[in-house]
């Protein structure tokens, strides 16, 4: 069956300190983790300052299903789906999900919003898409 | 209208008989006698001598009623009233009064339950498994019926533009878009609240809470935003909206019909206040409904009574030496309404279906008056981008030119960029098979809206209409003045006439011209005349020339 590929962006909703927000999206990503990997979907998910941009792979109903469950989650709004495509290849299968931005200097948020800043205005699903594998192919090269 | 729980004759089977409850009260409504059934329904043992009231509050502290249900059972059984209500264990009894003997009076209690589930069963929607009209008026018939005070919201949601799914993706599809519509509002609601598919793409709220105003608007606005997510659905991305009306049970319905009319009524207001936007009811938009019914008759009719006419606006070479042609304007002077704006009246007729119908007139009537003018001077005629979207516009204006005799050249069509926007390949089509007849294109009202130069690149326009506006603010601002000039010399490398609109004094006639304008049209060179005047100009300009 073919895969497909899904990519959006998002205005991130979370509040409180850096630590709150920290646990928050380790939160997010440990849910994530464990449901991905039973419906089969891979991906990458960024956060920066004001956005989330995250990447699904996987079979066209399990990331139906998924991106359904995630645009109604509170702690993000305004989601603009970018792309949803059939792919020949994965690009994150060896990620239930990803997370990009752990190795920037000890922190996971200071200066992420400069290394991964996008400009959600100009960036369209393949650019973005792209950002998001080379900067985990970069922190792969730094582990 | 009938509502199938309040006026329901219960079929026996359904209603144990040998269940009813059989109360005899006296006079100052004492239990005088109970039977069993009476007492495992609703009063509980040992009822016998006491008051009903005092039976009545035990069954509401022991939890078997919801509180409050005493003082409303007591109410109807002293109004001699039927009542129907459900206790805490979701079963519905319903209490009916009559006389007993002797002066005492008869309270039999039933148990409705079966019968209410199996109309309930009814009252589903099997795409969506959500309740729908039947069952929405059923639980109004209840919160409605005699002795209640019917509180919470009412809450209409229509989706935007999901007609365009259903048409281009396949009912498939669009049956699922439905159902994930129904999940996420499932999912934003809370236990007490009803949710409702009324058919199609339109959905209900009954909304339950304390604070309702408030209550009905954050959900209203939660709904709006949630449901305008993108959608994924069988590898296709979705965007539609929604726009919601909010009547509330307190004031806005005396009934669940007006109760329903109100919250359509606000939620009609809601989408022709530009869609995915919510609105309270209020009773000025009933008003505001009647009126635009009786503009809509009026206009109805207003063709057959010969109401709409034409006048005709005088277009100049911009030195003002040669008079080029005019352009027809549309008006209609309704016998007491006096001259009714076209600004009010076309977007009504575009909505109702009438312009198709309105444009022809126009169209006819114009090649006819034109025809009658002198070789080379043309007839700009306003085409709604309503007309532009049907291939029926090229029969009608071939009729039109062939019934007239009007050269087609001397045909011009005015339409903004607006009928080009949607749906390219078709109104390319339209387009190009239009031009094939000779008839000319003017780009109206250029500079207001996207001004997309690739619309002009894309579709051979003749002539560009520069907009008034920009002709108005000319002596004071050096943007418009630029405009003008960069438009005007854009015309010129495209081989396009340009035509300034609005010119209202003499420095602004001096100003396009010094810009490179080529035609003028507006209050200085003239206002708009009646179609004899108008031929009696263009004949006497041949006059002067031939001179
Ligand atoms: C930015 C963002 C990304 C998310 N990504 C995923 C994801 O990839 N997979 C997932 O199952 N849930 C994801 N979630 C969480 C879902 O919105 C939802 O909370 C979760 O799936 C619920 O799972 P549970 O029912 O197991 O608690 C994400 C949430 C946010 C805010």
């Amino acid at each position: 069956m073919t895969d497909y590929r899904l990519v959006y962006y998002s205005a991130n909703r979370l509040n409180g300190t850096a630590e709150q927000k920290e646990a928050d999206i380790d939160t997010i990503l440990a849910r994530s983790r464990r449901n991905n990997d039973s419906v089969g979907v891979t991906g990458a998910l960024t956060f920066s300052d004001g956005y989330f941009a995250q990447v699904l792979e996987g079979p066209q109903g399990a990331v139906e299903v998924t991106f359904e469950r995630i645009q109604q989650d509170g702690r993000h709004s305004d989601v603009h789906l970018l792309e949803f495509v059939p792919i020949a290849d994965r690009t994150f299968s060896n990620w239930s999900m990803a997370y990009v931005g752990k190795a920037v200097e000890g922190s996971k948020l200071a200066g992420l919003g400069a290394t991964t800043g996008f400009d959600p205005a100009k960036i369209s699903g393949q650019q973005l898409f792209e950002r998001l594998r080379d900067l985990l192919l970069a922190e792969q090269a730094v582990a | 209208m009938q509502y199938a729980l309040a006026q329901q004759s219960y079929s026996p089977d359904l209603v144990d008989q040998q269940q009813t409850g059989i109360v005899l009260l006296d006079h100052a409504g004492t239990v005088l006698f109970a039977n069993s059934a009476a007492e495992t329904l609703l009063l509980g043992q040992g009822c016998q001598n006491h008051p009903l009231a005092a039976a009545l509050e035990g069954a509401e502290r022991l939890g078997l009623l919801h509180p409050h249900s005493s003082g409303r059972i007591l109410a109807a059984v002293a109004g001699d009233r039927e009542l129907q209500f459900r206790r805490r264990d979701e079963h519905t009894l319903r209490l009916t009064m009559g006389p007993g003997l002797g002066g005492t009076r008869l309270l039999e209690i039933a148990d409705v339950s079966k019968v209410v589930e199996t109309i309930l069963s009814q009252s589903l929607d099997p795409l969506t498994g959500l309740a729908n009209r039947v069952g929405l008026l059923a639980q109004l018939a209840m919160d409605y019926a005699p002795g209640q005070e019917p509180t919470g919201a009412l809450l209409y949601i229509d989706i935007d533009r999901f007609k365009g799914v259903n048409d281009t993706l396949g009912h498939p599809v669009g049956d699922r878009l439905l159902k994930l519509v129904a999940e996420r509002m499932a999912n934003v609601i809370s236990a007490d609240d009803m949710l409702v598919r009324l058919g199609g793409d339109e959905f209900a709220i009954l909304l339950k809470a304390s604070a309702i105003v408030p209550a009905a608007e954050a959900l209203a606005r939660r709904l709006v935003d949630l449901l305008g997510r993108p959608y994924l659905v069988a590898g296709h991305m979705i965007h539609i909206g929604a726009s919601v009306g909010i009547a509330l049970a307190s004031g806005d319905g005396q009934t669940p019909e007006d109760l329903i009319r109100s919250a359509d009524l606000a939620l009609f207001n809601a989408k022709s206040e530009g869609r995915g936007t919510f609105r309270f009811f209020n009773p000025s938009m009933a008003d505001a409904l009647q009126q635009r019914r009786a503009l809509e008759i009026d206009m109805r009719r207003a063709l057959a009574l010969k109401e709409f006419s034409l006048v005709y606006q005088a277009q100049y070479a911009a030195d003002r030496s040669r008079l080029v042609g005019f352009e027809a304007l549309l008006r209609w002077n309704h016998e007491t309404r006096g001259a009714v704006s076209p600004a009010e009246f076309i977007p009504l007729a575009e909505e109702i279906g009438l312009m198709t119908t309105l444009g022809e007139w126009v169209l006819r009537t114009a090649c006819m008056e034109a025809a009658k003018w002198p070789k080379g001077m043309s007839v700009a005629v306003n085409i709604s981008p309503v007309q532009f979207r049907s291939t029926a516009l090229v029969a009608v204006v071939a009729s039109a030119l062939a019934a007239s005799g009007l050269p087609p050249e001397q045909l011009e069509l005015e339409i903004t960029e607006g009928a080009l926007l949607n749906n390219t390949a078709q109104v390319m089509d339209i387009f190009t098979q239009l031009k094939a007849l000779g008839v000319r294109f003017a780009m109206d009202d250029f500079g207001t809206g996207y001004s997309s130069l690739s619309y002009l690149q894309k579709f051979p326009f003749d002539k560009i209409k520069i907009d008034q506006s920009f002709v108005r603010t000319m002596p004071d601002s050096h943007d418009s003045a630029a405009i003008v000039r960069a438009i005007s010399a854009l015309g010129t490398s495209l081989g396009m006439t340009t035509v300034a609109e609005g010119v209202e004094t003499e420095d602004q006639l001096m100003r396009v011209a010094r810009d490179g304008c080529m035609h003028v049209q507006g209050y200085l060179t003239g206002r708009p005349v009646t179609a004899d005047l108008a031929t009696q100009l263009a004949l006497a300009t041949i006059g002067e020339e031939n001179d």
